[in-house]
């Protein structure tokens, strides 16, 4: 009987094809524009690290001023980053999985063989080598660096693949070298494809960016000096001794963001107990002189204090809902439309021995098919408008504009349901008719 | 066989009510050919959609084939329907957009029959109606006569204890009418019961009764010994 109905439903959709053509139509449009606000908005806010969301945390100290809450809040909460020197004490400790310092410069890129006229202006990523484990980072070719890099602060670099694309043609590069600045640095990782939506673990300005091209260790960066002040937010309630570098990395100027991957979310108390009393460590020796407000804070957590994710998104997305019903209750009124003109046909079916179930499933089919051509019309259209939004908003990641497998699915399904909720009403209306009245019509 | 008692129609609004039919007994046995006759407006084809289900009667009794069609449901009158009335309609109504073929399977598309059976049966009732070569056809390819063959393999198709036929010549003229009533004289004579409506009283008299129905009141006017009894 399924083959039968569909039969049937093929038939009366080419008979009525105008019309059938403006449902389907009118339903793709629906769904494109609900389904390319959801996935925009969804990609911005998902969890950047669901495997992990709950064992891998932002370090929050209240290091500030004795005179006043960091920012004059009411109520006090800790910057969300920290010093140079906690950084190097906290990683010194070793009491997490995983350290992860966020801190960068920028410099003039180029190979050794190339001139200085063929440098370009570079950000940098200054990190450990746990970031790459942490935040789940796929390599082409080679790996992180070494436990000995990080804690000699060796000039050794990952590079992403679009920039072993720019300056080694894709090769593997792994042991080539590349010069920052004055500084020579050794390839010894190319990362895969990558892009961590939102990009939570740094300044939450650029949480929809790429991500760097070029990564370093921390402690290489702290060695050598390299120190961009107008590369990102620093914040210092005393100035450094004096204008020097390593003034500034012994000074209580706070612009490191760290994160720690801890065994398991089990360990959170613990690692908050051990931060507690690193800070009462430090009371004692005449810093942190504010109350101890130690925090730990999921990626999820930092990016909506950090209001990285605009309500406007979430007012689209309800806005796009209600365009989409719109559209269905005008899809409703052409299949009703269309279904009308099918009196007498029902009347004879009636008439010939077919109940209201039968007729119910042979319209229903009718409108599945018409979703499902408004989903897979819905979807194409769905990616035409997430590729013309990737080429407006050339500054955001492209990742955020692309749609998953599952997100495709839930795209064809929301369309036969939502076809076949809303086709209810002109299916009831059309099998509701009085054979007697309709036969002469046919 | 048929059993009606007491039954009438009346169709009612807030402010009237308009007596479609005035209450009559009828019986109608096996193999009888019964012919409705009477003027445009006279209530004919009510009776006839209430004999074939279409429509519920307003009060009394109406047994079909050992079933009380008063008491029951929409999906019980659809299988009887289906099971054992035909339908032969004026204006043919065959599904433009289905094949000869597709159109003559139809109810028994509503039978869970097997596609084996269900062609065996198709194929028989188009060459029981001299249609048996234009399984393909689409009704818009064939003489309005031919139509009305193919309308009545449909109706023979589940092999129906009734037909009803509706004017089932009204829209031909003589010699495919005189074909038509010929095929369902030979229908009746297999033992199929046939209740036909119709205005011409000629075609009437070669029924084995004829009734009429006149401001909503029915009479019988003639009787004869049926085919099969």
């Amino acid at each position: 009987m399924i083959i039968y109905y569909i039969k049937l439903a093929c038939l009366s959709l080419w008979q009525t094809r105008s019309l059938s053509l403006l449902a389907i139509l009118v339903i793709a449009v629906g769904v494109s524009a609900t389904m390319t606000t959801y996935t925009i908005n969804y990609m911005m806010t998902k969890d950047p690290l669901p495997s992990k969301s709950d064992r891998v945390f932002l370090v929050r100290l209240n290091n500030w001023s004795p005179e006043a809450a960091y920012r004059n809040r009411v109520k006090e909460q800790p910057p969300t980053y920290i010093s140079v020197q906690d950084t190097v004490n906290l990683m010194r400790q070793d009491k997490a999985l995983g350290h992860v310092p966020i801190a960068g410069f920028k410099d003039m890129l180029k190979l050794p063989e190339q001139g200085a006229i063929d440098a370009n202006m570079t950000f940098v990523r200054a990190t450990s080598k746990d970031f790459f484990s942490t935040f789940e980072v796929p390599f082409l070719y080679g790996s992180g660096w070494p436990q000995d890099s990080d804690q000699n602060g060796e000039q050794v670099a990952v590079i992403s693949k679009k920039m072993n694309q720019t300056l080694f043609a894709g090769e593997n590069s792994v042991g080539r070298s590349v010069m920052l600045g004055e500084h020579q640095f050794k390839v010894v990782g190319v990362l895969d494809d990558w892009f961590a939506l939102p990009r939570f673990y740094g300044d939450s300005m650029r949480a929809f960016k790429p991500p760097r091209d070029i990564f370093v260790p921390f402690q290489t960066q702290i060695n050598l000096e390299l120190w961009t002040s107008n590369l990102q937010s620093y914040e210092c309630w005393k100035e450094p001794e004096n204008t020097t570098v390593a003034a500034l990395w012994a000074s209580e100027c706070i612009w490191v963001f760290f994160w720690v991957e801890l065994s398991s979310k089990e360990k959170k108390p613990e690692y908050l107990a051990f931060l507690d009393a690193y800070v009462q460590e430090q009371q004692a020796l005449g810093r942190f002189q504010r109350p101890i407000v130690n925090e730990l804070q999921s990626g999820s957590e930092y990016m909506q204090e950090r209001r990285a994710y605009s309500s406007d998104s979430k007012i689209a997305v309800w806005l796009a809902g209600c365009f989409l019903v719109l559209c269905l209750l005008n899809a409703m009124s052409i299949i009703m439309t269309k279904f009308q003109g099918k009196a007498a046909e029902v009347a004879l079916r009636r008439a010939v021995g077919a109940s209201s179930f039968d007729l119910v499933q042979q319209y229903a089919f009718e409108t599945s098919i018409i979703g499902l051509l408004g989903g897979v019309f819905g979807l194409v259209m769905t990616h035409v408008c997430l590729y013309v939004s990737s080429q407006l908003y050339t500054h955001l990641s492209k990742d955020i504009m692309s749609m998953s497998v599952e997100f495709m699915l839930v795209t064809v399904i929301l369309s036969v349901v939502s076809s076949l909720l809303f086709g209810l009403f002109p299916i009831m209306r059309a099998i509701g008719v009085q054979p007697a009245k309709q036969l002469k019509s046919l | 066989m048929l059993r009606m008692r007491k039954l009438e129609k009346a169709y009612r609004t807030d402010t009237v009510e308009t007596q479609a039919l005035y209450p009559f007994d009828l019986e109608v046995l096996q193999g009888e050919f019964v012919a409705v006759v009477g003027p445009s407006g006279s209530g004919k084809t009510t009776f006839l959609n209430i004999t074939g289900l279409l429509e519920a009667a307003s009060e009394g009794e109406y047994w079909l084939d050992g079933a009380d069609v008063c008491s029951l449901n929409d999906k019980q009158k659809s299988r009887l329907r289906n099971e054992k009335i035909g339908f032969v309609f004026q204006s043919f109504n065959l599904i433009p957009e289905l094949n000869i073929y597709d159109n003559v399977e139809m109810p028994l598309r509503y039978r869970k029959l097997s596609t084996a059976e269900r062609k065996a049966r198709v194929e028989h009732a188009l060459e029981q109606v001299g249609m048996g070569s234009r399984y393909t056809h689409f009704p818009s390819q064939l003489s309005g006569g031919q139509q009305q063959r193919v309308a009545i393999a449909r109706a023979l198709a589940g092999s129906p204890a009734f037909l009803l036929a509706d004017e089932p010549t009204g829209n031909l003229d003589s010699k495919m009418a005189d074909g038509v009533m010929s095929l369902l004289k030979e229908i009746n004579e297999a033992g199929t019961t046939i209740i036909m409506v119709t205005h011409d009283l000629v075609q009437a008299t070669q029924a084995s009764r004829v009734i009429e129905v006149k401001d909503g009141v029915i009479n019988e006017v003639s009787r004869r010994t049926p085919a099969i009894a």
